[in-house]
């Protein structure tokens, strides 16, 4: 297992905001097709660390590989052209447009009509209700605006169209807030769905037992640095609570 | 028994879903008003279901019209411009002295290039400063009328030049219409495809909707607000060559307030003030209401002042309306 490449690895990686150090000399990588979880506390540094990996701010030092090769990201475009995309509860629809003007926002199909490029509007129907319906979400039409959809349905949708476009590394985070027990299912569901089609997923979250049952490794994250990495095999959700608790990896786990 | 109950639960529920599917159309609102206003107008003057009288509406419309498909398409990207009203009159102004000098259609040119670069300084003021567009631009407004009263002392010029331009914007076509009229539908037609149709269009939507998001998702929205500063800001010029082609004079506090009836038309259009969405037909519709009233009013014997009382009761009442409508969808 340690002989594989890794999709993507984070070297030594520094973040500063003013005179506070948010991350400090953090090395992650991500494996193909696995799903990774990400834990620490509120502060732990868990979102600054993902938005440097997906381009929304750079850091101030240190290195990230993708696929093997050394990767600046200066836009979450750049990222996003590489196949990293970011599923975030509250930034990933914007609610006053329909559901299919967010499934191909920024990637929008067109059609040429004499010199000019128009939206195929029928192409970005058709495909995004074939696409949210195999997702389980029900709309009565794409054109539907996405204020109407429950939290689990935009997470749905967010995943979905994440997969639509071929994503190799998906971010998530904190997917399961504020979901009701049957949606975090559904969403644990797609996940999974996502790892087995060879996806990568980067899962962040504060609470141990919304991870526990999808991921195969963890790496928790403690006031900007990392504490600590286990696989499943070694480690309940209690000795992962303790980690983060206490800050430290317990001799019994250390290899 | 079973089967004919059913049916008729198909049939209402049909029937629910088309009156909602109209209901929906953004755009019914500010029909709905502009059909009674007509109808209203037309039974207490007889004189305004005319030729004349339309054709007299259609050329105030139209200058209003397209400074406020160019005021909403920036506010539908989430900014305000308040400084269309002295990009207004300093464009008739600069296009006068400048068709005096050489010719109309070099001096229209320079007056839209400039415009476009007031435009430039709107968008980049508000993203580099992180000042609300609204203060950046009324701020711009405040210096660009001052700069135009300061430099002309209040004295009007008049035009003296050829009939290049005033051909082309507004001088007469015949039964009253006047270019001016047909490029008003036309900049309609064509913002609404814009901004219904094309990929740019979608971002627009986008980054006034939620600029987190847009970004997120690749959408340069720096750029795309500054590109909308700059279409209001030329729509504005537009809008003031247009109506110095028709009066051959320009004078400096031309256009005074007119910011505000052009983002009346927008609101009463449909379009949201916190941006994120809103049609173009909506705002020829919402430009249509203002004009209309403005001469129906005096035609069925209202004093002209009560113009402003009713616009504002109109801009309110469609306020209310639209959000209305739109929590029924949302």
């Amino acid at each position: 297992m340690q002989e594989i490449t890794p999709l993507a690895k984070m070297v030594d990686i520094d973040k500063n905001f003013g005179a506070v150090q948010a991350l400090k000399k953090v090395n992650v990588e991500i494996r193909s097709g696995e799903i990774l979880g990400l834990l620490g506390d509120n502060g732990a540094g868990k979102s600054t660390l993902i938005k440097i990996l997906a381009g929304v701010f750079p850091s101030d030092g240190g290195e990230i590989f993708f696929e093997g090769e050394r990767v600046n990201f200066s836009s979450p475009k750049d990222a996003r052209a590489m196949g990293i995309e970011t599923v975030h509860q509250a930034l990933s629809l914007v609610d006053v447009m329909s559901i299919s003007r967010n499934f191909f926002l920024g990637r929008e199909p067109t059609k040429k009509i004499g010199p000019i490029y128009l939206l195929d509007r029928k192409k970005m129907d058709g495909e995004c209700e074939k696409a949210v319906t195999g997702l389980g979400v029900r709309v009565r039409s794409p054109n539907e605006f996405v204020s109407i959809l429950s939290g689990g349905e935009r997470q749905a949708i967010s995943i979905g169209r994440a997969m639509h476009f071929k994503v190799k590394l998906l971010i998530l985070d904190e997917p399961l807030t504020a979901l009701s027990v049957r949606e975090t299912k559904e969403v644990l569901r797609q996940i999974e769905k996502a790892r087995d089609s060879g996806v990568s997923v980067i899962f962040i979250t504060h609470n141990v037992y919304h991870v526990y049952p999808v991921a195969e490794r963890f790496v928790m994250l403690d006031k900007g640095i990392k504490i600590g990495e286990v696989y499943k095999k070694d480690a309940s959700p209690e000795d992962i609570i303790e980690i983060i608790a206490t800050g430290k990896m317990p001799e019994t786990l250390k290899s | 028994m079973e089967k004919s109950t059913n049916n008729i639960g198909i049939e209402t529920r049909r029937q629910v879903l088309s009156f909602s599917q109209i209901r929906r159309w953004p755009e019914f609102g500010v029909i709905l008003a502009f059909l009674i206003l007509l109808i209203i107008f037309s039974i207490f003057s007889s004189k305004f279901l005319t030729l004349r009288n339309i054709t007299g509406i259609l050329t105030i419309v139209s200058e209003l019209g397209i400074m406020a498909i160019g005021v909403a398409f920036l506010m539908i990207a989430g900014e305000f411009d308040l400084s269309v009203s002295s990009v207004y009159a300093l464009s008739g102004f600069l296009f006068v002295t400048l068709a005096n000098r050489f010719s109309s259609p070099l001096a229209f040119v320079i007056t839209l290039s400039i415009a476009a670069f007031i435009g430039f300084c709107n968008g980049t003021i508000t993203l580099r400063a992180h000042i609300p567009s609204f203060i950046a631009t009324l701020g711009m407004m405040l210096l660009l009328r001052g700069s135009l009263l300061a430099v002309t002392g209040g004295e009007s010029v008049s035009y003296s030049s050829d009939v290049i331009m005033p051909t082309i914007l507004t001088r007469f076509i015949g039964y009253g219409f006047r270019p001016s009229h047909i490029w008003f539908l036309l900049l309609t037609l064509l913002f609404s495809l814009v901004l219904t149709n094309t990929r740019y269009g979608n971002w627009v939507f986008a980054t006034g909707g939620k600029k987190e998001v847009a970004r997120a998702m690749g959408v340069n929205i720096n750029k795309v607000k500054v590109t909308n500063f700059m279409l209001s800001s030329l729509m504005a010029s537009l809008s003031g060559c247009i109506v110095i082609s028709r009066f051959n004079l320009a004078n400096a506090s031309f256009g005074t307030g007119m910011e505000l009836e052009a983002i009346a038309s927008a609101v009463i259009g449909g379009t949201f003030l916190t941006g994120g969405y809103g049609t173009i037909i909506g705002v020829f519709f919402g430009a249509f209401l203002m004009g209309m009233m403005r001469t129906g009013l005096v035609m069925i014997g209202a004093p002209a002042y009560w113009y402003q009382a009713f616009v504002g009761a109109i801009l309110i009442i469609a306020a209310t309306i639209n959000l209305k409508l739109r929590r029924l969808e949302m």
